[in-house]
């Protein structure tokens, strides 16, 4: 009789460990419940979440059979978010990865390739390097909602206040744009960067030397992803340029960029599409003087700059696929009703994925879109980064891609800081970067 | 069967007379000693219960022992269930995971690697050895350099003042807080516009950017970690300084020993045991330790400055699904752990039979 | 017992400064917690804030969903808790008091289990969860579905039992008299009346002990919560969903609003340890056995 009041405390206590209770996962499966689709972005502060949650709120409204409920975290925490929750059998049906995480995720089975059809729509919506971006080994993964070219921002003020009359067209102006508008005070505190470079994340740390790289014909790995390509003169020329930026003082890493340019402590920086929408948001009345212009080149009129960008694509463990795929095209491929938008836009025709992004001061990879909404009073910022989907490279997107940027990034870190002269910085690089490829 | 019984009885006896130390904290020497007349002791009492079981058949009492073999079971049960799949089951896993590339997340798609992710590691070019096991070392050493340093100051001075329970609440409070409170008050304390940077400029000095600096990032951390171990390493040295007996102190004054010399001459060299204790297991926890670094630093930026083991293989496995590789990194610290582990507590035993 | 040194006034000295360092971040965290919009980041630094603004504490529920993640952590703690005391109490008997072939090399077993750091089985704790056969949709084989980590039970499980725990238990109940067992056996009391009637009133003290280390230890617990949660953020405790803060505010807004939600987390259990703290300090020092 006392066993069994042993036997049943023990079982009491396993009950309350294991059972407590369990959240049930979206879409019962019941006969006449709608589908729920769960979609994971990094969409998690306005005006992002909004603009985002609106389209989708439009979708619910109009389609009882399937919903759509949205999920976001920080853009640090996407990647690991993703596999983890891949990992754990609780993926989003639908996903929102960084273009360059695409050979992981499609390595690890989290997305495959979009049916023919979706594939065939991509393919002539989109420009080229967008495609490309989107794709694995050639094969279309998903929509590219969200495309990012890199150009240089310019502070017109800063600019005048040095009496250069226009942003610098080549690498020479370049140096000497930054070691003219560049102040200090007397104990040496920086007040104005001549050069901002940015430290936040690994793409802003990569993408700002890559593009700079792209623009003197240098990329990062050899075309086909294998080894790095890195240990050429273009490679050793830029980190050359960002280690004499910080010896004479232009550029102060230790600063953090995102808030010294909007503060009007920054002459030039490169960076992506998305920050027009972010420093007309902090900046105010001053961002009419921001500028932007192509990267600068060997020559005037050299181009050639890197591209990023993000898109949707359907988990491969999703139970709904078709009805996934179904409210991708909506809301990537058939033209917005005109009725939904306020102002001059409203006359545009565009995918609702362009009016969003538009209307947060980024762009989709769709160039006649893009110009058609430029043209009805979008941001003229944004027309360099339009003209350079013309000539932007992607950045390859391998299934080691983001380990090989980390491990790049903390090289030019290093650089930056002085702990590895440039060229040593280059040539540890391409050893970590090749280790890395090479398993 | 008897002699199974008889060895644990002297173990038993031995744990007994450890229960009771337990308020003075770990005195070492003597172990054996102890244990064989506790023992004793415990022997006695069981034969006044065999001798109570003498009357009774010899048949009732193997029931008796069966039942009771099958209770003790019952009660080991939970426990024992718990480490096999908790502890066995998952080393398994462990070391099969780390013999293997798993690209997916199905099981069927483990394929055998051999010792590939190991020799990876520290292939050339990898990061794995320097700076991150270099990285490791050093956030351990550093943490436990400062916190014996300030605990044996504290400890010794504590035994000075009046209100010793009031300071050791005090230097208490950050054990009971929960890592992402210390990490981010701490964090935004180093900040341009913190606490420690408004210090720094009111005496007139410049701002530092400690957790952005790659030269000041470890140490920053390290202060950080030290900080919130100092209380329990206070803790236990203050129960080691309690153990001294007073003579020695008696005798000191005796003979008109300044406190300097009383502190190095007496005061250390019996405080061995506490101090070993405290270095042996802060070194250990500041080999394994990688919440703080994820609150503070993120991914142990900037580049590699604060990039720990235990945090390479967190990152390995649930960012870039190389469960492998992961796994293959956990084992190599958990041996490294294990060796530092078994030398520090050979020097232990050395010291103790020296004592 | 007190000794005082010639130079008292140099220890005051050292262990006020160290007490100084200790509190100012405390008092930190609770004063930035006040400090209104655009207050924190001014320079110059300003310890003590303009006014009490309590916006941070309003914005910290409204951004938060804290009563799931006051929920999720008690439920865990609890469990934990209970757990941890109910297994080692009865382990601890059976290896103190019970004589049984194999006692030896389980308690033996039992000490080696304190000897492997938690990190070792992040990994595969984490896919054992997962891949739990017959859980959150999974097969006989542990694949297909969500495992454990649909529920609560992907918190605790990890932590259910405790070496250390045992280990105290049987230090603690080897000293309890065999008489009172033998006497209680004579009367006819089975063995788990003996543990419930007898060992577990004898050994109270070290059980509260025990309690308050596995509460504390639970309740600030945060990689394991924050990987369980990144799979199912219903799934979130305090610790990680105040972390979770710095993504969702602009930065200047975050720290105060941080500082506010740090203070509703950490205070329930610096009281508890203030009312407490004997039996926590106890227990810290008997860590110093194993």
């Amino acid at each position: 009789m006392k066993r069994r009041r042993v036997l049943a405390g023990l079982a009491g206590a396993a009950v309350s460990a294991a059972g407590c209770g369990a959240p049930g996962r979206g879409g019962s499966g019941r006969p006449g419940d709608p589908v729920v689709l769960t979609l994971l972005s990094h969409y998690a502060t306005d005006p992002l979440k909004s603009a985002l949650q609106r389209v989708v709120d439009e979708w619910n409204a109009a389609h009882d059979r399937v919903r759509v409920r949205t999920t976001a975290v920080r853009f640090q925490d996407l990647l690991t978010t993703l596999m983890v929750r891949q990992a754990a059998g609780q993926g989003a049906d639908i996903v929102h990865p960084y273009s360059l995480w695409a050979g992981q995720l499609a390595e690890a089975g989290v997305v495959r390739p979009a049916p023919p059809g979706d594939a065939a729509r991509i393919e002539r919506g989109f420009a080229r390097p967008a495609v490309r971006a989107a794709s694995v080994h050639g094969r279309i993964i998903g929509y590219p909602t969200e495309v990012q070219p890199y150009a240089l921002y310019y502070n017109k003020r800063l600019l005048r206040a040095a009496g250069l009359a226009g942003p610098p067209r080549t690498w020479r102006e370049l140096e000497e744009t930054a070691y003219r508008t560049a102040r200090r005070d007397r104990h040496g505190n920086t007040l104005v960067q001549g050069f901002g470079l940015s430290r936040i994340d690994d793409s802003t740390v990569v993408n700002q030397t890559l593009a700079l790289l792209a623009s003197r014909g240098g990329s990062f790995l050899q075309p086909d992803g294998a080894r790095s390509a890195l240990d050429s003169p273009a490679g050793r020329a830029v980190f050359a340029l960002e280690r004499r930026l910080i010896d004479r003082g232009a550029s102060d890493p230790g600063i953090d960029l995102m808030k010294a340019f909007p503060a009007g402590r920054v002459a030039l920086a490169v960076s992506g599409a998305w920050w027009t929408g972010s420093l007309k948001q902090t900046m105010g009345r001053d961002y009419r003087d921001v500028g932007v212009a192509p990267v600068p080149g060997p020559a005037p009129g050299n181009r050639g700059t890197v591209t990023t960008g993000f898109l949707l694509g359907v988990n491969a463990k999703s139970r709904h696929p078709r009805e996934a795929w179904e409210f991708l095209r909506w809301l990537n491929d058939e033209v917005a009703p005109a009725g939904s938008r306020a102002g001059p836009a409203a006359a545009v025709r565009a995918t609702r994925m362009s009016v969003l992004q538009m209307s947060v001061g980024t762009m989709t990879g769709r160039t006649g879109d893009m110009r058609a909404l430029l043209a009805a009073g979008g941001d003229p910022n944004l027309g360099p980064f339009v003209d350079a989907l013309d000539y932007a490279t992607p950045e390859p997107n391998g299934p080691r891609a983001q380990k090989a940027k980390a491990l790049l990034r903390k090289n030019i870190e290093e650089m930056w800081t002085g702990r590895r002269p440039p060229d040593a910085a280059v040539r540890n690089a391409v050893r970590q970067v090749d280790q890395e490829l090479s398993r | 069967m008897a002699t199974t019984v008889g060895s644990a009885d002297g173990d038993g006896g031995e744990a007994e007379r450890l229960g009771k130390a337990g308020g003075r904290g770990r005195a070492d020497g003597g172990r054996a000693d102890g244990g064989r007349t506790d023992g004793g002791r415990t022997d006695g009492g069981r034969d006044v219960r065999t001798a109570g079981d003498r009357t009774r058949p010899a048949a009732r009492r193997t029931r008796y022992r069966y039942r009771q073999t099958a209770v003790a079971y019952l009660f080991l049960a939970p426990s024992l269930a718990f480490f096999a799949v908790f502890l066995l089951l998952p080393l398994l896993f462990a070391v099969l995971l780390s013999l293997s590339r798993w690209a997916g997340f199905d099981l069927a798609d483990l394929r055998p690697a051999g010792v590939d992710n190991f020799t990876a590691l520290f292939a050339r070019g990898s990061s794995f050895l320097t700076p991150v096991l270099t990285n490791t070392l050093l956030y351990a050493l550093g943490t436990v350099a400062l916190a014996l340093t300030g605990a044996v100051l504290v400890a010794h001075c504590i035994t000075h003042l009046r209100f010793q329970g009031f300071w050791r609440t005090l230097y208490f409070l950050p054990i009971v807080t929960t890592v992402v409170a210390v990490g981010n008050v701490w964090k935004y304390m180093y900040e341009p516009g913190g606490l420690v940077n408004g210090v720094l400029n009111a005496l007139g000095l410049r701002s530092v950017a400690f957790l952005q600096d790659p030269v000041t990032a470890l140490p920053s951390v390290v202060v950080v970690q030290a900080w919130a171990s100092l209380g329990s390493a206070i803790l236990i040295l203050t129960a080691g300084l309690k153990a001294i007996p007073h003579v020695y102190y008696e005798a000191a004054e005796l003979d008109g020993a300044g406190p300097f010399t009383v502190f190095a001459r007496i005061t250390l060299p019996l405080l061995r045991p506490s101090l070993l204790f405290v270095c042996v297991t802060q070194f250990i926890t500041g080999l394994q330790s990688f919440a703080l670094i994820i609150v503070m630093t993120g991914e142990g930026g900037p580049g590699d400055a604060t990039n720990v083991a235990a945090l390479e293989m967190y990152q390995r496995a649930f960012k870039y699904g190389d469960w492998g590789s992961a796994s293959a990194a956990a084992l190599v610290l958990f041996v490294l752990i294990l060796v530092i582990t078994s030398a520090q507590l050979w020097l232990f035993r050395r010291k103790g039979a020296d004592a | 017992m007190r000794r005082r040194g010639r130079f008292p006034w140099l220890s005051y000295l050292l262990v006020g400064i160290g007490a100084v360092v200790t509190v100012v971040p405390f008092l930190d965290m609770l004063l930035t917690s006040f400090k209104g919009p655009g207050e924190y980041g001014r320079l110059p630094y300003r310890f003590l804030p303009e006014a009490f603004d309590l916006s941070n504490y309003r914005e910290a529920f409204v951004r938060l969903d804290l009563p799931l993640l006051f929920r999720n952590s008690v439920v865990a703690t609890a469990v934990i808790t209970g757990s941890v005391l109910l297994t080692s109490s009865l382990a601890g008997y059976a290896l103190a008091k019970l004589r049984f072939p194999g006692r030896d090399l389980i308690f033996r077993l039992v000490l080696a289990t304190m000897m492997f750091p938690p990190f070792v089985f992040f990994i595969p704790h984490f896919l054992i969860l997962v891949h739990w056969p017959l859980a959150g949709g999974n097969g006989l084989l542990g694949d297909g579905g969500a495992g454990l980590t649909v529920s609560l039970a992907a918190l605790v499980m990890p932590f259910l039992v405790s070496g250390f725990g045992i280990f105290l238990m049987r230090q603690f109940i080897v000293s309890v008299p065999d008489e009172m067992l033998e006497a209680a056996r004579i009367d006819g009391a089975g063995e788990f009346t003996v543990w419930w009637r007898i060992v577990v009133p004898q050994t109270r003290p070290v059980a509260v002990t025990l309690a308050l280390l596995t509460f504390v230890g639970a309740w600030n617990e945060y990689i394991w919560a924050l990987l369980v949660s990144t799979a199912n953020p219903r799934l979130m405790t305090l610790p990680v969903g105040i972390q979770t803060l710095q993504s969702y505010l602009d930065p200047h807004r975050m720290v105060p609003v941080m500082m506010a939600g740090l203070v509703l987390s950490v205070l329930p259990v610096l009281l508890l340890f203030l009312l407490l703290q004997k039996h926590y300090i106890r227990g810290v020092m008997l860590s110093g056995l194993k």
